[in-house]
């Protein structure tokens, strides 16, 4: 006993160490929001592992239950997700309809389609009857499409562009030279650029838009990009391999145009060519 | 004895006041802090015993924290140097080499004063970063910022101890 008080007065100073220092990490975890967070939170570390552990073996016993809420509620969805599309379906509203009043459209759903052939066409589930006629432009998602070419009442035939009768005036966007786009057979994913003059400035990658000179298309519509350039025979001008943007596999929606001047231009143009 | 606490006491008020006015301010690289406060647990004399110089060193580090708002972290750290002080001093000083009693440039030269110095600061250091960090997912951070700060801590320190000799 003697030596036990011996050794604590000799060792006095560990006492008043260890007391100092409690009081400062006392003060410390009573002042301090973090190193008390720090403290606290590794003291519940170990109980929230525990739960962890518990909580993920209990959650297996109620994945049947899971699973048919999950069920319910997925089909409760599909229908909802069902009504909504055919609500979106009937409003026409898209970028489409926001082009100069000059133009209409017409929207019209793909019902037969040929990308293998020499010439191409596309039927339409929409005819006469519906304000279509020959010479109207069609467009899809990616692009330009086609060219109406002949209407009954309820339908109509679409030259494609993947057909040797189309020819859709053509520009690069940014400039004004433009060439006729045309579609020599092969791959129904690259059509030809013919008589761009070889002065024009074309790149690979450039984009490639609808010209508007024709009455067929409003100027600026896509049709592709450039993939290359050669020169053409004649020495004057570019023949230009376009990359098309309409993926003619897979079209179903388009949308037809109306030029409402378009006649007139036309009748315009031809009384020069009659004379 | 009265006159050496209340010079202590006024060195304590100094030192309190640049440290929690300037130099908690000072954040060079957003790292470095000199803590130029243990100056006055370093003077302490050899002969003082170590709970006193405890005691001081707990005031001390207590006006710090109420100053810098960190109850705690000052306080432990300057108790902490306190309690060891006697063992780092006694790394590079033998007992009978200091007689006046101070340990300064003049009376234990100015090589060994450097090493008690930078051991000191450098222990002071670790001991304030390790609990105000109080984890160890940054050690590299941690340890440059003990480093770096000490270095600055020991320049201080013999600048002054040179400007009073």
């Amino acid at each position: 006993m003697r030596n036990l008080i011996n050794f604590l007065i000799k060792y006095n100073y560990w006492l008043v160490f260890l007391g100092l220092e409690l009081i400062c990490f006392v003060l410390m975890f009573r002042f301090n929001r973090y190193q008390g967070s720090v403290f606290f939170t590794s003291v519940n570390e170990l109980a929230a592992s525990v739960y962890e552990t518990t909580s993920s073996v209990s959650s297996y016993f109620n994945l049947r239950s899971e699973n048919e809420k999950l069920m319910d509620r997925n089909i409760q969805l599909q229908a909802e997700l069902a009504g909504l599309k055919t609500i979106v379906a009937e409003l026409g509203k898209d970028t489409v309809s926001l082009l100069p009043s000059q133009y209409q459209t017409f929207k019209a759903r793909v019902i037969n389609n040929s990308i293998n052939k020499d010439d191409n066409y596309i039927t339409l589930d929409k005819g006469a009857e519906d304000g279509i006629a020959p010479d109207m432009g069609v467009i899809g998602a990616g692009g330009v499409v086609g060219i109406v070419y002949l209407v009954s009442e309820n339908r109509s035939l679409v030259v494609s562009v993947l057909n040797s009768k189309a020819s859709i005036s053509c520009k690069v966007r940014g400039s004004n030279y433009f060439g006729n786009l045309k579609w020599t057979g092969g791959d129904s994913k690259v059509a030809t650029l013919f008589d761009m003059p070889n002065h024009a400035e074309v790149a690979e990658g450039d984009t490639i838009v609808t010209s508007g000179f024709s009455s067929v298309f409003p100027e600026g519509l896509p049709v592709g990009t450039v993939k290359s350039v050669a020169n053409n025979n004649d020495g004057l001008s570019y023949i230009v391999k376009v990359d098309l943007s309409t993926d003619f596999g897979n079209i179903s929606d388009v949308r037809v145009f109306r030029n409402n001047m378009g006649e007139e231009q036309t009748n315009l143009e031809e009384t020069v060519k009659g004379k | 004895m009265v006159q050496t606490v209340l010079f202590r006491l006024l060195w304590m008020v100094v030192l309190v006041l640049v440290q929690a006015l300037v130099l908690n301010n000072v954040n060079i690289l957003g790292y470095i802090t000199p803590y130029l406060y243990i100056y006055i647990i370093l003077k302490a004399d050899v002969n003082e015993s170590r709970n006193s110089v405890m005691l001081w060193a707990f005031l001390c580090g207590i006006l710090v924290d109420i100053f810098s708002d960190s109850p705690g972290i000052n306080a432990a750290s300057s108790v902490f140097l306190a309690f060891v002080r006697p063992n780092v001093l006694s790394l590079f000083v033998s007992r009978d080499a200091l007689e006046q009693g101070v340990p300064s440039i003049k009376t234990i030269g100015i090589g060994a004063f450097t090493k008690y110095v930078s051991v000191s600061a450098l222990l002071h250091h670790s001991f304030l970063v390790a609990v105000s960090y109080f984890s160890l997912t940054s050690v590299g951070e941690m340890i440059l910022r003990v480093v770096l700060s000490s270095v600055l801590t020991v320049v201080f320190i013999l600048l002054i101890d040179n400007i009073r000799k």
